[in-house]
């Protein structure tokens, strides 16, 4: 077994106990990663340097005898571009910002940072984490790593295809309306989004603020426990992060039964359309869940599914209409050449990619007067019904099974239609407008061994609960296996 | 039969609050003088990625005004974005207050023409200050300079934004609603309220209503950096609008520019006041929730306030209203009077010597009375000498003038000056007439002989005597002893 194939935990284990020297775990992923790299472009900015000479810094001290830093020591770790980190440029898979060096480091990066976590590099997205395939970037699409033709699924796409891969065990995505679980369903590992709140955004180049959240990808779900201990933390750069923390998560997988749970299925969700195998996958999940000790009730979520798409697709666009504004060449990022301010306004903004603009206009547009009452005051409200809808859901059980996909992974080029590539969020989104948490879980393989998915979703705060769910579904399924579609051939 | 026109004015008053840091970050606040973009960082620059926290500081400062203009506080307010681009507000939004103003339906109460007269307050909010743009150009335009520099310096500096209603009737009133402002937040502690460096900035909205019943649009002027030139900018919008309404044209809805050297509005941006914000509640910062305790606290810790000094002058010193509203103008003007009564000095006498010498010390050397050289504990002890010793005003001014040369004690000055800290009188006196008889003998037998019938020698005499006393001496103890040497 090589040493990139490790979960980060054990990682961390071998490197406190010297079995093992920070560099060689570093040099084992970066080889990895030169070897699949070429065909699967998951990475935007690769930072051997500068994780060789951390690598070489963290085994200094630690043959200095200096306090180890756990809990990551020495863990590889793939930030999505949109995460801010001194030393490599930012770029959100933009022209926009091709070229931006931040001058700050993101909470997430201190906090990794202190426990001891070696970054390897910036991951391809979707621009602005705006997509579905990771193919709206402008540094050119990622393969999905299960298989070379599909896309990885977005926005999330290279963080994803980085850990299918065994670039990584850890990555750290960013969710809007399923930028972390719908890549992690495509490319066949687990994502989960933690409760708004939990993990500080400050440092996270903001799409829609009262949605996006950053989360982990692993192929092992102590991994997804281990990062949620070392990035929740009430944060005082960041205000709407929360001191909520509940516990120690890592605990959270140690459930032995599902005793006294009572977990949904969603009414709705059947009449869909959905993949019969991945409508299969729940029933499992449900069937698993069942033995385990829970009880199977059926809850309705009649908002979330009617209205969910449109709410979203009003508010995330508006919020983003706002917060992409700041990109006028002024300060930093790209600037067009101009006789006056207005034509540099409008040359520097026309680098944005097509589906950014669509959304800049839309959310301009429901943001004005007159549209304001009609569209996004409307969906404010819908949010808030959606909101209740769930606490309802939630007075009756303990977490909902879903699927987080409606389709298995498509091939590169197959979705055109904007709102098609939309409907791909369909089971994620209303997730994101109440605020919850959610995970998505590998769940075996197809015949065609395409990676089939399962979504745990649960009640504000209740990460604990879902660790404990999603445990049980791991023992069942079985941890991701590493993709070899991309080995060199 | 002629029309008449009534103006109907509000004013937007911006005032920067004293805080220590910006609205949503840490950087100082210290902006004037400083070298441009040294105030910075990532937050107040907009870079990617960055979240604003709320000062808590600037929250109670805008709390603490609010209070004070009689506002009603929500326990419950929020921040909206307003959606604007232009290079010197970083992130394209300007976060502001909206529907939910920390402070709504207050008044403010201004005295016009010794008749007071209560001004409505429409609401008071908190917002952030955008940066500055220097122009290249010497036309101030952008478009035709070679190049603009921005300075992110004021970017983020908290504001309060106060809202009157359309109360206002006159230029008049509009300066002395101003300064009763300006009077008020400088007493808080809330703003330094300077004018002329862009601490405290107004904008005028005016209207006018005929007596025919029409009521022209009203128009917004920006850009008045003093209240003379408030008073002179409504006054020439007034008489602007009115040639307008006589001629029976409408009156264009706009925002106008004042130049205060030509002396007109002009307009400015038409086509940009069909601005739309796009306002939307701001995501980034969780509703502002200030409990009763909160609130009640921080009313509890309001200084006493200009109206209510004033109030307390009139009846527990009886000053009248000149010399109140000099002493109250300024809180530190207020502190140093009171500092001299608590040293004995009198009411009036410790009011008018802050009238006059105080003031014309202030004046001559640009020095604020916080930082008067002569403490009021000295010069109160002073004025006591005169209202309770006998001391004469000349002698006290000779010591008032040492001890603001020599920074000295009182007893020092005394001596340095040679004035006797008390009335001349006595044996002292006597032995002062007494030597002056003998100096000048020749006009004491002229006197004596009746060759002053209209008494003008013995007025000189008596001159002598004051003059070589200091002043000492009281007037009616020098002529009793003077007739009793000419006569005895």
């Amino acid at each position: 077994m090589e040493l990139w194939e490790y979960p980060g935990w054990r990682i961390a284990q071998f490197v406190s106990r010297r079995e093992l020297s920070v560099e060689d775990v570093v040099r084992s992923h970066l080889g990895r990663i030169s070897c699949c790299e070429p065909q699967l472009r998951a990475l935007i900015t690769p930072m051997e340097d500068a994780a060789l000479e951390r690598a070489q810094r963290l085994d200094a001290d630690i043959q200095a005898g200096k306090e180890l830093p756990s809990p990551l020591c020495g863990v590889p770790v793939i930030l999505k571009d949109n995460m801010c980190f001194q030393g490599a440029p930012t770029t959100c898979g933009s022209n926009m910002l091709r070229e931006w060096h931040p001058p700050y480091n993101a909470s997430v990066v201190e906090y990794l940072e202190e426990a001891g976590a070696v970054i390897l590099g910036k991951a391809n997205m979707d621009e602005f984490a705006m997509g579905s395939s990771t193919e709206n970037s402008a540094f050119g699409p990622t393969s999905n790593p299960r298989n070379l033709a599909l896309v990885p699924g977005g926005s999330s796409g290279g963080s994803a295809a980085s850990v299918a891969a065994g670039y990584c065990p850890i990555a750290l995505g960013s969710d809007t309306g399923g930028s972390i679980r719908q890549p992690a369903a495509f490319c066949g590992v687990h994502g989960m989004k933690p409760t708004y709140g939990l993990i500080s955004r400050y440092g996270l180049v903001a799409f829609a603020s009262s949605l996006d959240q950053i989360g982990p990808f692993a192929r092992d779900l102590g991994d997804i426990a281990l990062t949620l201990d070392v990035l929740s933390f009430k944060d005082p750069r960041d205000a709407t992060s929360s001191p909520r923390k509940n516990g120690r998560y890592l605990d959270a997988l140690e459930r032995s039964s599902l005793k006294g749970l009572r977990i949904g299925l969603v009414k709705e969700y059947e009449g869909e359309k959905i993949d019969p195998r991945l409508e299969a996958s729940v029933v499992h999940a449900a069937r698993v869940c069942q033995d385990a000790g829970a009880e199977i009730v059926h809850v309705s979520l009649k908002n979330a599914i009617s209205y969910g798409l449109a709410c979203y697709y009003i508010i995330a666009p508006a919020e983003a209409s706002s917060n992409l504004a700041r990109y006028d060449g002024v300060r930093y990022g790209f600037r067009a050449p101009a006789e006056t301010l207005i034509e540099q306004y409008c040359a520097t903004r026309r680098e944005f990619g097509s589906e950014v603009q669509r959304r800049i206009l839309a959310g301009t547009y429901v943001l004005s007067s007159g549209y304001y009452d009609a569209y996004y005051l409307t969906a404010q409200k819908m949010r808030q019904r959606i909101c209740y809808e769930f606490d309802q859901a939630f007075h009756d059980v303990d977490a909902l099974l879903m699927p987080t996909t409606p389709t298995l992974p498509f091939a590169k080029g197959a979705v055109t239609s904007p709102m098609e590539m939309y409907l791909q969020d369909v089971f994620t989104l209303p997730v994101n407008l109440a605020g919850l948490p959610a995970i998505s879980l590998y769940a075996g393989m197809t015949e065609e061994e395409l990676p089939l998915n399962v979504q745990v979703v649960g009640p504000r705060w209740s990460e604990t609960t879902l660790l404990g769910v999603a445990s049980m579904l791991e023992i069942a399924f079985g941890t991701p296996p590493i993709a070899k579609g991309c080995d060199n051939a | 039969m002629s029309l008449t026109y009534t103006p109907v004015i509000g004013l937007e008053i911006h005032v920067q609050l004293l805080t220590n840091t910006k609205l949503f970050c840490s950087c100082s606040t210290d902006y004037i003088g400083a070298v441009p973009n040294s105030n910075i960082c990532p937050v107040c620059t907009g870079q990617p990625g960055t979240l604003p926290v709320l000062n808590a500081a600037a929250v109670r400062l805008g709390v603490r005004g609010a209070l004070a203009l009689h506002c009603t506080i929500r326990e419950a307010t929020r921040f909206h974005r307003k959606n604007y681009f232009y290079p010197d507000l970083p992130k394209a939004y300007q976060i502001s207050q909206y529907d939910l103003p920390l402070g709504e339906k207050g008044f403010l109460d201004i005295s016009v023409e010794g008749a007071m007269k209560r001004i409505g307050i429409t609401r008071l909010h908190l917002e952030e200050d955008a940066g500055k743009l220097v122009h290249a150009a010497s036309d101030g335009r952008l478009s035709g300079a070679g190049e603009s520099l921005v300075d992110y310096n004021r970017g983020g500096v908290p504001l309060a934004e106060i809202v009157s209603d359309p109360d206002l009737g006159s230029p008049e009133e509009a300066r002395e609603y101003v300064s009763a402002v300006r009077r008020l937040v400088r007493y808080l502690e809330v703003s330094n309220g300077d004018m002329e460096a862009g601490s405290l900035r107004v904008d005028a909205n005016i209207s006018l209503k005929v007596s025919d019943g029409r009521w022209g649009n009203r128009t917004e002027v920006k850009n008045v950096n003093s209240l003379r030139s408030l008073e002179r900018a409504i006054s020439y919008e007034i008489g602007r609008q009115k040639e307008l309404l006589e001629k029976g044209k409408e009156i264009v809805q706009e925002t106008r520019h004042w130049d205060d050297a030509r002396g007109v509005t002009h307009s400015s941006r038409s086509k940009e006041d069909a601005h739309d914000y796009r306002y939307f509640p701001e995501p980034d910062i969780p509703p502002l929730v200030l409990s009763r305790e909160e609130i009640e606290k921080i009313r509890g810790n309001l200084p006493e306030l200009p109206w209510e000094r004033a109030k307390r002058f009139r009846e527990a010193y009886g000053l009248g209203g000149e010399d109140i509203s000099n002493l109250v103008e300024d809180r530190q003007v207020a502190a140093y009077f009171e500092g001299l009564l608590s040293s004995g000095a009198s009411p009036e006498r410790a009011a008018k010597w802050v009238q006059t010498e105080v003031f014309r010390v202030c004046n001559d050397r640009k020095i604020s009375v916080e930082n008067f050289p002569v403490p009021s504990k000295l010069l109160g002890e002073l004025l006591h000498k005169i209202d309770a010793e006998g001391l004469s005003t000349t002698g006290a001014r000779d010591v008032f003038e040492c001890l603001l040369e020599k920074r000295c004690s009182l007893q020092e000055a005394f001596e340095k000056t040679g004035v006797a800290s008390s009335a001349l009188e006595g044996d002292a006196l006597r032995n002062l007439v007494q030597t002056l008889f003998q100096e000048q003998a020749e006009v004491v037998s002229i006197i004596r002989e009746g060759k002053d019938p209209k008494g003008k020698k013995r007025t000189f005499l008596q001159g002598l005597v004051m003059r070589a006393s200091r002043g000492q001496a009281k007037v009616e103890d020098v002529e009793r002893l003077l007739e009793e040497f000419l006569y005895k």
